[in-house]
């Protein structure tokens, strides 16, 4: 009876039990998820201002920047033990060295801490960029590096029309991965604009995801010389931005475009090589030449503002609440009741997380019991089920890991043993034959010794 | 052949009966009490094999008492028999009282062991 009342009561308590139950550790305080200091290593700050729309979205949304050269001997990310930063953004593909005391095994340090990364390539990316992407998991074009750096990704059906360049270097993907919480609620419209160097994934690799990948007619090859060979990196094994959520919930989010985020592509409209021209209001012209070009706006804002969102930890974060499991008995059997809450971090407050299909395993070795928690709608999640009849030491355990949420993993340990001797129930009703068995005999033997006695 | 094995069945039957009825009374009582014991301790067992020994203390104890009641009960029988030979020096109220001891004893462990 009292359980419902408790339910409700949880979330009210909720915040001073959350620091005591926090699980993860890392750059942000388990209260607050979302980074808040960002370190922004550039190969040479005029990206500080070719770049400005993106860090002035950055900035408005409560994120302090800091502009560094690579080559900074002042450079460190970490002090006295402590990380200075909550995120790092790597803009500077041609850095061979970092100044300071950063280096690749610091970059990957941090993001084991659990902290987020952007790392920027573009064709002149170094072999130090190379290397921390593909720690990350993410290979870059490997055989054009040593034969031609200059290799880019080069697309001939659907390249952007400019009026500048006609190598189709310049494309325009719109094939997105599908997932609102990584993009947002909102569907691009618009094509991204991208210039730069593709990468490929491994396909056994279940932590990285692509997120733009090109069409299947893109290839990675240097435009100003002819192909020798077949081109090693083709079609939609290219990913042009992908992601890579780690098991310590660190996001690395990993392009070969530098140029994708810059004031240029973000401002420019795009049109598709073979799409027609639409007839709606021009927003902008592109390029700055004297033809006006009629055509929607470049998704790259929008693009980049949702994935920033999802790497910087604002969208897709998850934790558990109360955990509750209680055993007790019911009609002779055991019965066991489990709950837990889970919060979505919404970018400024922990929400109810509602969805369907939360489960949890009663667990020994192997999984005794699997069953779908429901839900209360308000983030709590329950479940009660009959015991097995085997002894032991259990665990429930919730291994709960979606596309672009954190993984929840929890567990909660229980004994089942036999019952101690006063543990039963007072009075078994199976045993009530027996009962009465014995009670009739004593009356038996009562009525017996009257009768007898007073027999003549 | 088979008429007279069942004729002398049927013999056997009324000469039993017959010197049944010949018995005092005192006993007849108490042969009486001791069917209505076992029979209680049979339907026990009965109940135990369809629903199986869970309780298995209340289980013994249902049926020590029955089982124990009906054995004094007999032991009783054969004190207060005025034709046995070897008891004739036991008073048939000696014989009674260790009888009421006995059972109150025993009830007292069934109660005990019941659970």
């Amino acid at each position: 009876m009292a359980k419902p009342f408790a339910a409700l009561a949880i979330p009210l308590f909720l915040l001073s039990v959350v620091s005591l139950l926090s699980l993860r550790c890392g750059a942000f305080s388990a209260d607050r998820p979302t980074d808040r200091r960002l370190l922004v290593l550039v190969d040479d700050l005029a990206i500080r201002s070719s770049h400005s729309l993106y860090f002035s979205t950055l900035q408005s949304r409560g994120y302090d920047l800091d502009f560094k050269l690579a080559d900074d001997p002042s450079l460190a990310l970490s002090q006295y033990g402590q990380y200075l930063y909550d995120g790092l953004l790597l803009f500077s593909p041609s850095v061979q060295r970092f100044g300071g005391s950063l280096d690749l095994a610091g970059i990957l340090d941090f993001v084991d801490a659990g902290h987020d990364l952007i790392l920027a390539a573009d064709s002149s990316a170094s072999d130090l960029i190379r290397e921390i992407s593909t720690e990350c998991g993410v290979d870059f074009d490997e055989a054009i590096s040593f034969q031609d750096p200059a290799a880019l990704v080069i697309d001939h059906t659907s390249y952007a029309v400019s009026e500048t360049e006609g190598d189709h270097t310049l494309i325009a993907s719109d094939i997105f991965i599908e997932s609102t919480t990584i993009l947002g609620d909102e569907k691009i419209e618009a094509p991204v604009l991208f210039r730069g160097i593709g990468h490929s994934l491994n396909a056994a690799n279940s932590l990285v995801l692509k997120v733009l990948s090109a069409s299947p007619a893109a290839y990675s090859a240097n435009p100003a010389t002819k192909l020798s060979s077949p081109p090693s990196l083709t079609g939609s094994a290219i990913s042009l931005v992908s992601i890579v959520q780690a098991r310590n919930n660190a996001r690395v989010l990993i392009t070969g475009s530098l140029d994708m985020f810059s004031n240029r592509f973000l401002k420019s409209g795009v049109q598709k090589a073979g799409s027609s021209i639409k007839t709606q209001s021009p927003l902008l012209f592109s390029f700055g030449t004297a033809l006006v070009l009629r055509s929607e706006k470049s998704g790259n804002q929008q693009f980049l503002t949702e994935i920033s969102k999802w790497v910087f930890h604002e969208r897709g974060h998850l934790k558990e609440g109360e955990c509750m499991a209680q055993v007790f008995l019911s009609m002779n059997f055991l019965v066991k009741e489990y709950s837990v809450e889970i919060y979505e971090w919404s970018g400024s407050s922990w929400k109810p997380y509602v969805v369907d299909d939360v489960q949890v395993q009663f667990y020994m070795m192997s999984p005794y019991v699997l069953k779908t928690l429901s839900t209360d709608k308000k983030g709590l999640y329950s479940t009660s089920f009959k015991v097995p009849d085997v002894y032991g030491v259990f665990q429930f355990k919730v291994e709960y890991e979606r596309l672009g949420y954190t993984s929840l993993s929890l567990s909660k340990q229980i004994p089942v043993r036999p019952f101690r001797h006063n543990e039963y129930e007072r009075f078994i009703t199976t045993a009530f034959p027996y009962y009465g068995a014995s009670f009739s005999t004593m009356a038996a033997f009562f009525i017996f010794t009257v009768v007898y006695l007073y027999n003549k | 052949m088979a008429k007279s094995s069942s004729s002398d069945a049927q013999a056997l039957i009324r000469s039993l009966r017959s010197a049944y009825a010949a018995t005092p009374t005192k006993l007849k009582i108490i042969d009486l009490y001791v069917v209505y014991a076992i029979t209680t301790a049979v339907i026990q067992i009965v109940y135990m094999g369809i629903v199986g020994s869970f309780p298995f203390n209340s289980f013994l104890s249902g049926i020590l008492s029955c089982v124990g009641t009906a054995v004094l009960a007999v032991c009783l029988r054969i004190q207060v028999n005025k034709e046995n030979k070897e008891f004739k020096d036991l008073s048939p109220e000696r014989a009674f009282a260790d009888f009421v001891l006995c059972n109150l004893v025993l009830h007292l462990v069934i109660m005990n062991f019941l659970g």
